[in-house]
């Protein structure tokens, strides 16, 4: 009977020890032990956050929105328009989601009213939905950036996120449970690790 | 201040959050070694809920002299083999009584053709599967393997040379003619 090279179970090995698994518990499966031991604290806080309506929760992802949307003009100069020529010509890939952006924006925008909660609050995500998406692809495609530029864009950006996570930080010694605090800090940490990775590998860039 | 070292300090003072994205960011590799070392899904999780309490019960203890990852994982291996011999001890009991199932095993191993590495591990004896997993893919030494399982280093490079052994012939089959490893063979989807 045959058998495997040593090198072709060392490769088989290689592979399994890279294999991604999902994880043999849910967390609310340990929490709920974690509880019952004593383990986890059930804070002030953390029980108003829990406890708190979906709205200010969506509350929290628009102030997210709107210190992304600074950070982003701050950092890659974003040109105001980007609508017009970039919808006619973007790949059919990216097609719809751009045009989901602007449809959803649309739906947030103005003077818009909601009959519910709900309503807002399902208009809220939909607004976080497309501004993510929209991101990701200003990220592959703005043109307004030469592609010799971008080393540097990349790294004036992480400095800034470098400032925004320290102030985070600081900020979160004082008040570790503040929940916008920890949606600002995991926001930043995210950002800053896509663009580091941006920075040591700069994409090409494409045209409209 | 590093991720870990913030959601480290609020961990110990008991905050879900932070307890939950260490154990998001640490579950994939504690939960792969406590899957490997044991031969059964069911026996995994239960271990690894028990791996988790130690984890978070030995918070405060942890000192920062080596990664957290790297210490955790220390638990990890630790608590899944205490918790492997105290079932061992109860299950060589059984067979004790019931020997024929022993025979039985060995019958079938004679046709037996593993689709994945994982298949094939459970065919090992749960000392070579002990050493296999610790030195070839957690990638411990035989000194440090001795001291976790109580033996010699010489008595687990042997269990190593068997392990291997065993695995090349229970993978053979997943050789094509060109003698290469077929592709997508290596391992089955996680479930």
């Amino acid at each position: 009977m045959s058998h495997l090279s040593e090198e072709q179970l060392d490769q088989i090995i290689a592979e399994e020890r890279s294999r991604e698994q999902a994880p043999l518990n849910e967390w609310r499966t340990i929490a709920a032990r974690a509880r019952e031991e004593g383990l986890i604290r059930e804070s002030e806080s953390s029980r108003w956050w829990a406890s708190s309506q979906p709205w200010l929760q969506s509350a929290a992802a628009v102030l997210l929105l709107v210190g992304g949307i600074a950070i982003g003009r701050t950092t890659i100069a974003l040109p105001s328009a980007i609508e017009g020529p970039a919808v006619t010509s973007t790949p059919p890939a990216s097609t719809a989601s751009t045009a989901a952006a602007s449809g959803s924006s649309g739906s947030v925008s103005g003077n818009a009213t909601f009959a519910s909660v709900d309503d807002a609050s399902a208009a809220l995500n939909r607004a976080v939905d497309a501004y993510q998406r929209a991101s990701v692809f200003l990220a592959a495609n703005n043109a307004s950036v030469g592609s010799g530029d971008s080393l540097a864009m990349y790294s004036a950006r992480a400095a800034a996120l470098d400032k925004i996570e320290n102030a985070t930080v600081s900020a979160l010694q004082s008040a570790p449970h503040d929940p916008v605090l920890n949606q600002y800090y995991l926001a930043t940490m995210g950002a800053r690790v896509a663009t580091q990775q941006m920075v040591a590998r700069p994409v090409v860039l494409r045209g409209f | 201040m590093p991720f870990d070292q913030l959601d480290l300090k609020r961990a110990i003072d008991g905050d879900e959050r932070a307890m939950q994205r260490l154990w998001s960011q640490h579950s994939p590799h504690i939960d792969a070694v406590v899957r490997r070392l044991c031969d059964d899904a069911e026996l995994a999780a239960d271990i690894s809920q028990e791996v988790w309490m130690q984890i978070f019960r030995a918070l405060p203890s942890y000192r920062g002299d080596s990664q957290f990852g790297t210490w955790a994982h220390r638990i990890a291996v630790n608590r899944t083999l205490n918790a492997l011999r105290k079932i061992r001890r109860i299950a060589k009991l059984e067979v004790d009584i019931e020997d024929d199932s022993a025979m039985t095993e060995q019958d079938s191993d004679r046709t037996f053709m593993a689709e994945s590495i994982e298949q094939a591990m459970t065919k090992l004896s749960p000392g070579a599967r002990a050493v296999f997993v610790l030195h070839d893919i957690e990638g411990y030494t035989h000194g440090e393997i001795g001291e976790e399982l109580g033996i010699t280093s010489g008595g687990s490079k042997s269990q190593l040379f068997k392990a291997r052994a065993k695995l090349r012939k229970l993978l053979a089959h997943l050789m094509d003619e060109s003698s290469t490893v077929v592709k997508g063979k290596g391992h089955v989807a996680p479930v």
